[in-house]
């Protein structure tokens, strides 16, 4: 342990560790520590080595040697009588009058979340002439649906439905509420969260639940996909959380669920609304598929930045059942649609079979696709990251082993697909 | 007209790197930036008051050094500057940011009103786009997400029409001033500062507020104001084990070999492909 020149012994902090959170500046009661080029650094001269710092670091940074016992228990927080929260709810999304897929996802997810706390699933639908996209939701988990159903909320408008939503927060007393991360979702989520003063996680790629604590483990990629954290709100409901569409698995509908619906009146907001002038749906692309949705996709990466490639790899989707897609500098080269990017900045995807044709895998694209069943990686560079993540990579020029590739699969699924049949 | 728009000091995250032998991200060496959609949200304010008269004035949270974020910012042609940094504003979540960040805009509303707050659409170390709705919706403004392109701001009627992005389809909507906008990166391309502007941004002299001067109690900031707390960190690794067909022979061979591979232990997996209809 560091020593300063008063013989001190003081705390220490390793830069690489470090995730710039900020809590030990915040903590310390002398103000030793600073922010380097992001990273916390301790003035052995100023430190009292009072071990503060160590307590609160999240990732273990801290060098700080002195025996002592680490708290556990938030700072400052007033815990609140949580256990009238009970029950996982799940916004639903409406889209031109039908569900968002993503809201189906999520009560898939609900329904495992509710069967861990023992509790139950609601869907929280906002709109016009829902009865039966209710029943609907019914079918896909949720044992209770409240419905408003108003006219005014035909379209989205952050406030009215952020004022509505909280109420119903407040009647209902949800302990969890999920929302899709779509543009919609994203806005909603937060101007509840703000009126509800409670803790929101956005875009998380994995929920559990931590049964001591009976706590929602949020666990989301952030600084910029480099990590992954687990988020935990401790002494506020609901536990809000936004995932992205395609995350979750889309589950089977069940007709024979019972589930009630409940309707609930609207108080029409006083002051006057924001009004929508115009409207262009996005127009189908011409044989466009879902790259979300496809069970096979091909991704063309930078190393596959030719306009000649594209009809080989598209051979290559078909023949597996699936779809195309690319990452970021084949949008920026203008070969495909920014509707067929994967990654950070695209769509999140998880395919059964991901085949990465020359992407090199930055992690924004990494986070975009790592939750795919199989990864395939074909790629004339074997330390490419994405061969580093694989679970099958294939070393080579693409232009010589795609074409082998589409040959070989020919013959191979016409002969899986015989043996299969006479079994 | 008044405009405020937030700013974030991020570090690059495109810089990140991931060190394979200790599995921990290599933070040395990475520098801080202006949030990128923070300085399309400045340029669009400022080609705002460039069109109908006004100011632009930037409030950014953030440790002492972030002014040098604000200095890049004021440089694209903002008037006026104001940093948060104090010591109870660290470790702060996405609510307790929003309501810093509302504070202050209510006391530089309190002497010169504000009429649109810009904020970009989210900053790129996070990525969550929550602090713009909460800081709208603490102020009981209009807002408007991921807006493309300003169409229209109506001094006299005080309303402003914009055109935003959504999943499925454009949408051109209007609504009355006070409004937040989150703006995306094709709204406008910031602008090269011109010598005398740059100078102009070294010397504009830039307030700095503590929780004092936002009259805001401290067990609402930071840590103390936060809901969610980081419970556990790590570097996503995956587990997959994979094989790799080093291509020493042919091509062919390497295409060979995987599929023999594939096929042997991935039947199931491609059992469900292709044999759709059956189950």
């Amino acid at each position: 342990m560091p020593k300063n020149s008063k013989g001190r012994d003081v705390s220490e902090i390793i830069p690489d560790k470090c995730i710039g959170c900020q809590l030990c500046v915040a903590e310390c009661p002398v103000g030793a520590i600073e922010m380097h080029g992001g990273v916390a650094k301790v003035d052995p001269e100023v430190c009292i080595g009072c071990g503060k710092c160590f307590d609160v670091c999240p990732v273990e940074a801290v060098i700080f040697e002195k025996p002592r016992k680490k708290k556990l228990t938030g700072i400052g927080q007033k815990p609140r009588p949580l256990e009238e929260y009970q029950g996982v709810a799940v916004f639903i999304e409406v889209r031109e009058s039908k569900g968002a897929e993503v809201s189906w996802e999520l009560l898939g997810k609900a329904r495992e979340l509710a069967g861990k706390l023992n509790t139950q699933v609601f869907g929280f639908l906002l709109g016009s002439g829902m009865e039966p996209l209710a029943k609907e939701a019914v079918t896909y988990g949720c044992d209770i649906v409240y419905a408003v159903d108003n006219p005014l909320l035909q379209t989205y408008l952050s406030r009215a439905y952020g004022k509505v939503m909280a109420n119903l927060c407040e009647q209902v007393k949800p302990e969890i509420l999920l929302l899709g991360a779509t543009p919609q979702g994203r806005d909603l989520a937060s101007v509840i969260a703000t009126q509800l003063e409670t803790g929101l996680t956005a875009d998380c790629t994995g929920l559990d639940i931590d049964p001591q604590e009976r706590l929602l483990l949020m666990t989301r990629p952030t600084f910029g996909g480099n990590i992954m954290a687990t988020i935990v709100c401790r002494s506020h409901r609901p536990q809000m959380s936004t995932v992205r569409p395609g995350v979750m698995k889309m589950p089977k509908r069940d007709p024979q669920h019972q589930g009630e619906i409940r309707n609930l009146d609207f108080e029409a907001p006083r002051e006057a609304l924001p009004r929508v002038i115009d409207f262009v749906p996005i127009a189908p692309e011409v044989g466009g598929e879902d790259i979300g949705r496809a069970p096979v996709l091909v991704v063309a990466g930078k190393g596959a930045c030719d306009a000649g490639a594209m009809p080989m790899l598209e051979e290559l989707a078909k023949l597996m059942g699936g779809t195309i897609g690319c990452s970021r500098p084949v949008v920026q080269a203008g070969l495909l649609p920014y509707t067929r990017q994967v990654g950070q900045t695209g769509r999140t995807v998880s395919p059964k079979i991901y085949i990465g044709v020359a992407v090199s895998g930055a992690v924004q694209h990494l986070v975009g696709m790592q939750t795919s069943e199989k990864i395939i990686a074909i790629n004339t560079d074997r330390h490419a990251p994405l061969v580093q993540i694989a679970d099958y990579a294939l070393i080579g020029d693409y232009r010589e082993i795609v074409p082998k590739l589409i040959k070989g699969l020919e013959t191979r699924i016409q002969t899986f697909k015989s043996k299969r049949n006479s079994k | 007209m008044h405009i405020v728009c937030c700013i974030k000091q991020v570090p690059d995250t495109a810089q990140v790197k991931i060190d394979p032998e200790t599995n921990t991200l290599v933070r040395s060496g990475v520098e801080s930036i202006s949030n990128p959609y923070d300085l399309v949200a400045t340029e669009a304010g400022v080609q705002l008051i460039e069109k109908y008269g006004g100011k632009v004035t930037l409030i950014s949270m953030g440790p002492p050094q972030a002014e040098s974020a604000l200095r890049e910012c004021i440089s694209l042609g903002a008037n006026e500057a104001v940093l948060l940094s104090d010591r109870a504003f660290a470790g702060a979540d996405t609510l307790a940011t929003s309501y810093t960040l509302a504070r202050a805009i209510s006391k530089i509303s309190a002497t010169d009103p504000v009429d649109l707050v810009i904020c970009g659409k989210q900053a790129i170390d996070g990525d969550t786009g929550q602090t713009g709705p909460g800081i709208a919706t603490r102020l009981g403004y209009n807002q408007f997400v991921y807006v493309s392109k300003i169409i229209e701001v109506d001094v006299e009627n005080k309303t402003i029409t914009v055109k935003r992005q959504l999943e499925s389809g454009r949408q051109t909507i209007e609504g009355k001033l006070p409004a937040l906008l989150t703006v995306e990166l094709e709204l406008a391309a910031p602008r090269y500062a011109t010598l005398p502007e740059y100078v102009r941004a070294l010397r504009q002299d830039i307030r700095v507020w503590g929780a004092g001067q936002i009259e805001a109690p401290v067990e609402r900031l930071g840590l103390k104001g936060s809901p969610t707390w980081v419970k556990e960190i790590f570097v996503t690794k995956p587990q997959r084990g994979g094989v790799i067909f080093d291509g020493t022979g042919s091509s062919e061979q390497v295409v060979d070999n995987f599929l023999a591979t594939l096929f042997g232990k991935e039947a199931e997996l491609l059992g469900e492909l292709f044999d759709k209809g059956k189950g």
